[in-house]
């Protein structure tokens, strides 16, 4: 086994500089003002070359969720659970769920973006559950 | 959308040919390999030529599955085709139709051998297969989701947390189909199982269950396709017309696993579904048996929706009281699948199709089977074929 690995495109470089800063950017296109993840050259919506890199606004809602119970990687030993988080820019994103697990059912859970050190990879993105209000 | 018709009837398959699953499976959990991917081809088009009644130097048309170069593939097999290509088993037989219908070739071998057993190939963690293919199978390695699996994993949850679906009601895929296997002797899993069983296995990635995965196994499938009126003339056995094809692909989003999360691929299956049963002249009605691509259970219940099998939010109630096996009203990959008959990624399913249409499924044939309907979605591809006397 092996740990696992961040995919580091050309563009991907520059989110993970964000994230090592605790300040996770991707990128808005300068004609629609689509975000787009995985980072690209080009606006899947709109096909613009043209581009900024944007801070999120640090909230989503969960999509999904899985419980790990098999280990594929050393830096992951089960059991553990990865989330399917809808970011209020509109990507999705995998990531996981930090602090206390919910019981019952995930979906439409309100998350944040907080941030975790992996061994392998350094800085890692993480969600963490909002208190929801009374 | 243009429909296209001009596939309908145009080609049939005239033969059909597979390597000794059960027996090598024996050898290589003993430690042996008893061949390589080119070999179980091999062994699977040799069989096929002699099950469609034809020669060696009749083939002018190649495809090779994905797992084992064309060239090579062709040098080892002789043939020097007016046409040829690369395909997985879905989008292999569309293109022997096209390729018919064109002219470019009569006679079509498709071939398939893959040794991922015996070569210990890795589906998920740091060595996973596909990545160069399919970027979501790696790009969330960081948060430690791999394998094709989980990705299937996370789109059932969302569905049976929208739907109601239950873990118990997915179980009735993997009971129904080891059913088919244990009636299929070239069935790698034979044992039979209940729904307590399912529940009591262990989970891989929550919420499937070590029997919701296929199986890993080596093996060789090949199909001899060629133009109705060629089959006609030269088969040996009753042709086994194609119907329809139909294909759609969900690629916006994929790699975010949009079109898996937000629409659980629907959409490109109920295209898939319009071009396909257009050009049969056929609906969800007509159809004797289902064959589904299997790599995990839940493709099962999400295609019976799709596909129009059953009402939208049913399928949970449809799998568990009117049934999927040969003993409930709609059988569904009556071989056994990739869960419990042979991982041949597809393949396998188009065999199993032209056995039902041909009567040749022995202990588990359908009666007066005389349509049978292949789809897929690997990846959000989907993939239509119906079968046919």
């Amino acid at each position: 086994m092996a740990n696992s690995q961040a995919v580091i495109s050309l563009y991907d470089e520059p989110m993970w500089e964000s994230i090592r800063a605790h300040d996770w950017k991707l990128q808005q296109c300068d004609d629609c003002s689509e975000f787009r993840y995985p980072p690209a050259a080009n606006c899947p919506h709109c096909l613009s070359m043209d581009y900024h890199w944007k801070p999120l606004k640090g909230r989503g809602t969960i999509l999904s969720w899985v419980i790990y119970h098999r280990q594929y990687f050393d830096n992951f030993p089960p059991p553990y659970n990865v989330v399917a988080v809808q970011l209020d820019e509109g990507p999705i994103v995998m990531s996981n769920l930090v602090g206390p697990e919910p019981e019952g059912n995930w979906v439409g859970l309100k998350v944040e973006i907080c941030y975790g050190e992996d061994v392998a990879i350094g800085t890692v993105p993480k969600m963490r559950l909002i208190q929801q209000s009374a | 959308m243009a429909i296209a018709k001009s596939l309908s009837r145009v080609a049939a398959v005239i033969g059909i040919g597979e390597s000794d699953y059960v027996g090598d499976h024996a050898r290589v959990r003993a430690g042996e390999r008893p061949h390589d991917s080119y070999g179980y081809a091999a062994i699977a088009f040799n069989k096929a030529l002699k099950d469609a009644g034809i020669e060696r130097d009749d083939i002018d048309g190649l495809i090779v599955g994905p797992t084992i170069a064309y060239e090579r593939m062709g040098e080892l097999l002789g043939i020097n085709p007016t046409w040829g290509s690369q395909a997985d088993a879905m989008l292999s037989v569309i293109e022997a139709c096209m390729a018919i219908q064109t002219g470019m070739a009569e006679v079509v071998a498709l071939v398939y051998g893959n040794d991922q057993r015996s070569a210990a190939i890795q589906y998920g963690g740091p060595e996973a297969m596909g990545g160069n293919m399919f970027l979501s199978y790696i790009y969330h390695a960081p948060w430690g989701f791999t394998s094709q699996g989980a990705l299937y994993a996370m789109m059932f949850q969302r569905f049976m947390a929208l739907t109601g679906c239950t873990e118990a009601q997915l179980g009735e895929v993997a009971v129904a189909q080891r059913l088919h296997a244990s009636l299929n002797p070239h069935a790698l899993m034979k044992k039979l199982i209940t729904i307590e069983d399912y529940m009591a296995s262990r989970y891989i990635c929550e919420p499937l269950h070590l029997f919701d995965y296929c199986l890993i196994n080596d093996g060789g499938v090949a199909l001899i396709i060629t133009s109705s009126d060629y089959a006609k003339r030269n088969a040996k056995k009753k042709p086994v017309l194609i119907h329809g094809v139909g294909r759609y692909d969900a690629n916006k989003g994929a790699t975010s696993l949009e079109p898996r999360l937000l629409d659980f691929y629907r959409p490109a299956q109920e295209r898939c579904a319009e071009q396909v049963f257009n050009m049969a002249g056929l609906g969800p009605k007509d159809i004797d048996a289902v064959q589904i691509y299997d790599s995990f259970s839940c493709h099962v219940p999400l295609a019976l929706e799709g596909y129009g099998y059953c009402a939208t939010g049913d399928v949970g109630r449809f799998m568990a009281e009117e049934g999927i096996s040969l003993k409930g009203k709609l059988p569904v990959n009556t071989g056994g699948g990739h869960l419990s008959e042979t991982y041949m990624q597809g393949w396998n399913h188009q065999v199993e199709a032209v056995r039902q249409v041909r009567g040749e499924g022995g202990g588990r044939q359908v009666e007066n089977c005389r349509f049978v309907h292949y789809n897929s979605d690997v990846a959000g591809k989907a993939v239509s074929i119906i079968y046919g006397s």
